[in-house]
Order: structure tokens, then C-alpha cells, then sequence
């Protein structure tokens, strides 16, 4: 008698672990609760420029005179309102706040559900579960995120404005919206691994030292990724509140390839460190 | 995936896609408002493509602003003078003029500047006022000219040459032959023209002008193939009713400005300045930098110039309403500042013109 000896089965590869993470992952994180908030931070942009959009179809007086008697309260052409929203709302406030909400929970919230185990007892990497896991909050965010950001495109440029005129700024501030995702998700990627509450951390780094940092002269910048980000963005930065005002006062933009080689760096590097505390740490579950 | 993350994931592609098509289009038709509008008024069809400088007004709407009307009860014209006029040239300016395109070569406004009025004009009043003046009536592409010479015409002339020369005497480091050239652009008489282009439509300027304003609509070798100047005039004339779009550097270059004020002006190429007079008046100014950098630059002072204007003007109730409209906007090489004055600016400066018309 004798005995076929089967042979061991190799763990699957880096790549084909993450991405066997990323399809499990990615329902999950589109169809949470999570999800609502998102819908609700993105379709509120998406929710004003219909509201302009449907104010002037119906003969509202907002872009036709720029008298002040005639009660206009906007004397801004489309391009430069799309700007605004591209600055204010995006940029300053929905990537970062989405990079905070879904960065740190990839992993902190395994360990929250006691369901970490369950990934660490496959045969895979566990740094490919943070990345396969970090994939889908990026497929997630952008098929959010960039939609609603064309929406707003095709709604406000319009009105005073050229949508041809302004491709090419979308494209920009698409591929910059998408960038600032995956910097930011990189970031708190590794917040999330790496501390305990990593979502007051990460609202602190957000609203707190990025804003802060960036009013003042000198080099503390250069350690925020809003920096970067801003030498990128091909509209004017707006001018109004007083934050804006000091920012636009002490404001030192970078080189466009200084800030690309920066986020690399920063993704790179968070990315990689994340990844390596996911897969040397020991975390304790709870009881 | 499961297939409603399929579903969603396919749908937000789309929406995407079908985004992303829609600008590419627009990029590369010129622009979806381009089907529906044509660009600027027909009247531009008679502005040279070499013109350095084009503007327009909307006479009438100007006319009958709130604004307008308001100055006028505030400082009341000199009814005699415009019914002088109107006994002259059968022209009401009140009423008779639509709107006007001017449009000038670097060269200067002097020399191929032409203005084109549409409106309605009493052509018959207009050739006996000029034939009383001397002038002289020429065909000119089968178009009717009346030639206008200066009165002190032989006489500006001879002394223009003789003064040129002198200073071309006395610049005796000049390059060889810019004395000449001087001598002989002084000489250049000024004539004035008076063309009838179309019922309704006449042309004012230089005679050179207004021969190349001709030509421009004959041979169809007009601004409107121009398409970085057309594409800013399109930009801004749909909800404007003055408007101006030049070539900054061209300009700049034929100013003759000192040295070190040349050397302060930013680099830019293209301007345009553009303005909705109704109530108030409401300003864009617009430049087009030679490159980003340059754009970015400028944008970084204009930032500076408002944030400081915004706190300086924070005390003055009569200036907070201009200072808060003041807009920075622009992106790669454009650079944008819009405002708004208020009627009440001007209300405010009314009594202090008034005055000094009085003193006078």
C-alpha cells in the first residue's frame, strides 16, 4: 500500500491576498451605515448646485445682474463657483473627513467586532488585509466621490461658463480628488493600526492641525498633506472668512512636482508603516 | 462582489463616463453654448484679426440704466449742447445709438482705430453736415466713404516732420533710421472717415481704419478667426454690456512706459475688462499670464491687495458693500477679479462732481 503524499498548499500571493480581501471587504464598507453619512456629505454639493441649477431655470435673478438693487446675491460665473466648491467642500472638508471616517476604521473596527481574528486565522499576509481592506474604501470613495464631483460639473459650469473651457480643470481636480483619498486613507490607514482611538486622532489631525498649521508662516506646513494638495489645485483659493484670509496672506505654494513626489512619499510611507504594525501587532481583544 | 455592489459600482462608473464624454466634447466642439449663441455682436466681422484691442458698450441698455438715470437727476446734462448736436447730425444719443465696436491695432487708436455704431442714423443730414466741413465722398468696395481732412491739415503736418526730424537729430544714439521712420509716421496725415456700411450701420475712425475695416468683412480676415481673443470675448459678453479684451503685452509694449515701470508690469497676454452697468456696476477684470507660474504669482498678489483691502475697509460702512464683493478667481494661466459698486458709491461721489463743475 502506499501513501500519495499531497503537497503543502502555498499561501496565495500578496496581490491576489489583497485582492481577495478587497472583494470581501468592499460590499461590506459600500453597503454600512457609514455609507449614509457619506451619501450625505457627497450629495450635499451635489444637493446646492441642483438648487442653483433649478433657482435659475425658474428666472431667479442670481447671475443675471450683478447690481446691488437688483437683489443678486451670487456675481460669480459657473467655472469660478465649481472652483469654490472644488476648494471648500471637497477638498477641505469631504476628502479629508471620508480619509478620517473610513481610513481608521479598516482595521479598528475588526478589532471593535472581534472579527480580526477570523481574518488573521487565513493563510494570507496580514498586511494584505489592510491593504486589500484599504483598495476597497479607495474603490468606494472614488465611485462616490468622483460622480458627484461631475454632477456638480455639469450643473454649475454651465451657467456664466464654458463646460469645454473647463475639462480640463475637471480632470485636475478629479485626478487631485482621488489623490487626496488615497493619501488620506493611507494616513489614517495607519492611524487606525496603529492607535487606540484613532478617530479622535484623526478628526484632531484634520480640523485641528492641518487648519492651524496652515494659517501660519514657516516650515510645520510641510507636515500636513493639505499642503501638497493645495499646490495642486488648478483653481483660485478662495478668499472669504478670515482663516482663508490668513491662509491666502502667509499662502506658499509647492512645485506641482514637489507636491506629487510629496503625497507619494506620504502614501508610500504610511501605506508601507500601516501594513507593518498590522502585521507585527498583537491586538487584544476586548472582553 | 455581490451584484447590487456591482450594480452601484457599474451606475457610478456611467455617471462618471458620461460626464467625463460630455466635457470632452464640449472641449473639443468649443463649448456647448457655442450651438446655441453666436460669439459677440455680427459687428465684429469688421474688426481687423490684427486688432490689438476690441471693446464694446451696449449703448442703449447703458443709456437707460437705473444707473444712468440716476446720475442724470443727480447732475442734470447740458440739454442745450445735445439738442445742438441732434440740429447738426439728426442723431439722438439718447436713443438713436444701439451699441458701438471699437477696436484699435497696436499701432495706437490714432492710426486703423475704427468705431462701428449701429443704430439709426440720418445719412442724408450726416454727408450734407460733413460736405459743409470739406469733406470729400469716396467709394471705397462699394461701400460710400465720406473723407474728412483736418482743417490745419498742410500746416500740422510740416510742422509734425519738421519737429520729428529735429528729434531725430537730437537722438543721435537711436538705431539708423528710427529717425526717418519717426519723421515719416509724424507726416502720416490724419484723416478721418465716416463709412455707411449697412443701413444702420456706420463706421468711424482713420481713413486707414476704416478701409481695413472693410476689407476685414470683405475678405472675411476678420477678429472672429481669432480664436484666443474670441474665445475671451465669449467668455464675458453674454452677461455684460460693456466689455474690452486686448493684447496686454502688444499694448504695454507700444505705451513707451518708463523702464522701470515696464519692468514692474506682470507678465500677461491677454486682458479683458468687462462690466454690467445697471444699478450698480458690476466688474470683471481678467488676465491671461504668459504661463502658470506667472499666473499664480499674480494671483498671489491680488490675494494679498484684497485681504489687506478687506481689513482696512472693515470701518467704512461706505465702502464694506465693495470691498466684500471684491472675487479672486482663475485657475492655470487665467487670472479673475470680480466686484460689484454699489449705486451708492456713486451717490456718494455725485455732490462732489457737481461741485466741482460749479467751481468751474
Amino acid at each position: 500500500m502506499t501513501t500519495v503524499e499531497t503537497p503543502a498548499r502555498r499561501p496565495p500571493a500578496f496581490l491576489t491576498s489583497s485582492l481577495r480581501i478587497f472583494d470581501l471587504s468592499v460590499g461590506e464598507m459600500l453597503w454600512s451605515r457609514r455609507t449614509i453619512f457619506m451619501a450625505l456629505v457627497v450629495g450635499a454639493p451635489v444637493a446646492i448646485a441642483l438648487l442653483i441649477r433649478v433657482l435659475v431655470g425658474l428666472g431667479a435673478p442670481i447671475f443675471t445682474e450683478g447690481g446691488p438693487r437688483s437683489n443678486s446675491p451670487i456675481h460669480m460665473t459657473g467655472p469660478a463657483i465649481f472652483g469654490l466648491v472644488i476648494w471648500v467642500m471637497y477638498l477641505r472638508f469631504i476628502v479629508p473627513v471620508l480619509g478620517v471616517f473610513y481610513g481608521t476604521s479598516l482595521i479598528a473596527d475588526e478589532v471593535e467586532d472581534k472579527t480580526i481574528t477570523y481574518l488573521f486565522t487565513r493563510p494570507i499576509s496580514r498586511g494584505a488585509v489592510l491593504a486589500g481592506k484599504y483598495l476597497a474604501y479607495l474603490a468606494c470613495t472614488v465611485f462616490v466621490v468622483l460622480p458627484s464631483v461631475v454632477l456638480v460639473y455639469l450643473m454649475i459650469v454651465p451657467l456664466r461658463g464654458s463646460l469645454g473651457a473647463s475639462f480640463p480643470d475637471l480632470l485636475k481636480d478629479l485626478l487631485l480628488l482621488t489623490l487626496g483619498l488615497a493619501v488620506y486613507g493611507a494616513v489614517f490607514a495607519f492611524v487606525g493600526a496603529a492607535f487606540k482611538r484613532p478617530l479622535l486622532i484623526g478628526l484632531v489631525f484634520v480640523f485641528g492641525w492641518e487648519q492651524a498649521v496652515m494659517v501660519f508662516p514657516g516650515y510645520l506646513r510641510k507636515f500636513t498633506v493639505a499642503f501638497y494638495l493645495q499646490g495642486i489645485v488648478p483653481h483660485a483659493m478662495p478668499s472669504e472668512g478670515v482663516v482663508s484670509l490668513f491662509q491666502g496672506l502667509f499662502r506658499e505654494t509647492p512645485s506641482l512636482l514637489t507636491s506629487l513626489v510629496s503625497l507619494a512619499v506620504i502614501w508610500g510611507i504610511f501605506l508601507a508603516w500601516g501594513a507593518r504594525i498590522v502585521a507585527r501587532k498583537e491586538y487584544v481583544l476586548e472582553q | 462582489m455581490t451584484k447590487r455592489t456591482r450594480i452601484f459600482m457599474t451606475g457610478s462608473g456611467a455617471v462618471l463616463a458620461a460626464g467625463l464624454c460630455t466635457g470632452l466634447v464640449a472641449y473639443y466642439g468649443g463649448g456647448f453654448q457655442a450651438l446655441v449663441a453666436s460669439t459677440g455682436p455680427t459687428e465684429l466681422s469688421y474688426v481687423p484679426a490684427d486688432a490689438s484691442i476690441v471693446a464694446y458698450a451696449d449703448v442703449r441698455s447703458i443709456m437707460d440704466s437705473e444707473l444712468r438715470q440716476r446720475f442724470k437727476q443727480a447732475m442734470p446734462m447740458n440739454e442745450e449742447g445735445q439738442r445742438e448736436f441732434f440740429e447738426h447730425t439728426g442723431i439722438n444719443l439718447e436713443q438713436d445709438v444701439d451699441y458701438v465696436v471699437a477696436a484699435a491695432t497696436a499701432n495706437g487708436f490714432g492710426k486703423n482705430g475704427v468705431l462701428v455704431a449701429r443704430g439709426r442714423f440720418d445719412i442724408v443730414k450726416l454727408e450734407g453736415l460733413a460736405r459743409e466741413h470739406g469733406a470729400e465722398v469716396q467709394e471705397y468696395s462699394g461701400k460710400r466713404l465720406l473723407v474728412l481732412k483736418h482743417e490745419g491739415w498742410h500746416h500740422d503736418v510740416e510742422k509734425n516732420a519738421e519737429e520729428a526730424a529735429e528729434k531725430a537729430v537730437e537722438k543721435a544714439e537711436a538705431p539708423a533710421g528710427s529717425g526717418g521712420l519717426a519723421a515719416v509716421s509724424a507726416g502720416v496725415p490724419n484723416t478721418g472717415a465716416v463709412a455707411f456700411l449697412e443701413p444702420g450701420l456706420v463706421a468711424i475712425g482713420d481713413l486707414a481704419g476704416v478701409k481695413r475695416a472693410i476689407d476685414a468683412h470683405d475678405h472675411a480676415q476678420s477678429i472672429t478667426s481669432n480664436n484666443e481673443m474670441m474665445d475671451l470675448v465669449k467668455d464675458i459678453e453674454r452677461t455684460n454690456n460693456a466689455w474690452a479684451v486686448g493684447r496686454f503685452d502688444l499694448i504695454a509694449s507700444q505705451a513707451k512706459l518708463p523702464e522701470n515701470i515696464a519692468r514692474q508690469i506682470p507678465p500677461v497676454k491677454w486682458f479683458a475688462a468687462a462690466g454690467h452697468i445697471n444699478g450698480g456696476v458690476s466688474a470683471q477684470l481678467r488676465a491671461e499670464a504668459n504661463d502658470d507660474k506667472a499666473a499664480e504669482n499674480l494671483r498671489g498678489v491680488i490675494n494679498g491687495v484684497i485681504s489687506l483691502a478687506r481689513l482696512q475697509g472693515q470701518n467704512d460702512p461706505k465702502l464694506a458693500p465693495l470691498i466684500s464683493s471684491l472675487q479672486m478667481s482663475g485657475s492655470g494661466k487665467t487670472v479673475e477679479l470680480s466686484f460689484t459698486i454699489p449705486s451708492e458709491i456713486f451717490e456718494l461721489m455725485a455732490p462732489k462732481i457737481k461741485g466741482e463743475h460749479r467751481v468751474h
